[in-house]
């Protein structure tokens, strides 16, 4: 069963990718798109005065150039166009989520996107508990998206529904 | 009348999304100027003729607040239309720059709802005579 901030996290992802990417859902997960390797991967860090945390999203079978091609327009995305442009994506999603946290009224701080190697990745691995996982796949590819509240953990979440 | 558009943001991908939405909407376009903070934007302000501003929040340099309040200062840019585009939802700072005369328009946006505010703040035509 899906949680309230994983829903919110879906709808803006879909309308994110629908709204910037012109890009749209597909129904169905294929089998194909399960085992994907890693091909890139943008945190952005949030704070409020009550809470701090992250949104971490990776894309995988030809998403990230994909997204840099539509958003931009060209058919040949630098490396760092291909970065910029999933960052600007994470920002967004994450620029849309966290009022849903903490209810409405706060005022929080996004920081920029930075882009994450496997390395980087593999360092943060297992450190903290998502309170949001959502997988969702478009075009051939496919994007995973975790939000995270330090202190907070997903079992916390499902907990409190 | 063609719009000449100043279009304001640190991230070269979000001003190339606004540009690229900007001509999807169909809207007549004149000049379309680029600035990566507020400092540079008052300065093609000054320069140019500016008939829309779209500003983000969060920048590095000078932020959009600042950059509109220093707008609305001088007289020559009082009703200057400015658009701030941002995914800011902290309602403390989307009041601040709606007091400062602003309209907000929320990340994500496609061209019918950016051609939408921007009719409305500017008057102009919504036909492209291009």
């Amino acid at each position: 069963m899906k949680t309230q901030i994983e829903k919110v996290l879906i709808e803006s992802t879909v309308r994110t990718f629908e709204d910037l990417c012109f890009m749209y859902q597909e129904p169905e997960l294929k089998d194909a798109q399960k085992n994907l390797p890693l091909e890139a991967a943008s945190e952005v860090k949030y704070r409020s005065d009550d809470f701090t945390g992250k949104l971490l999203i990776e894309t995988r079978g030809g998403l990230s150039p994909a997204i840099a091609t539509n958003i931009l327009s060209n058919d040949d995305p630098s490396a760092q166009q291909k970065k910029d442009a999933l960052g600007e994506i994470a920002n967004i999603i994450c620029g849309n989520i966290v009022p849903s946290l903490g209810g409405g009224g706060r005022e929080y701080k996004i920081e920029p996107p930075r882009s994450l190697s496997k390395d980087d990745l593999l360092k943060e691995e297992g450190q903290e508990e998502p309170v949001a996982e959502i997988t969702l796949n478009f075009n051939d590819g496919r994007v995973d998206i975790k939000l995270f509240v330090d202190g907070y953990s997903a079992a916390k979440e499902k907990k409190s529904d | 009348m063609a719009l000449n558009t100043l279009v304001v943001d640190d991230s070269s991908v979000m001003r190339s999304i606004i540009i690229k939405t900007l001509k999807l909407s169909g809207l007549p376009l004149g000049d379309i100027w680029e600035a990566k903070n507020g400092e540079e934007g008052l300065r093609i302000i000054q320069d140019k003729w500016i008939d829309l501003a779209l500003i983000d929040i969060h920048m590095p340099v000078m932020d959009g607040e600042e950059m509109l309040t220093r707008l609305r200062e001088n007289d020559q840019y009082e009703n200057l239309p400015v658009i701030v585009v941002s995914s800011e939802s902290a309602p403390g700072k989307i009041e601040k720059m709606l007091k400062l005369g602003a309209t907000f328009i929320h990340k994500p946006f496609t061209p019918e709802i950016l051609k939408e505010v921007i009719v409305a703040v500017t008057g102009v035509n919504n036909e492209n005579t291009d």
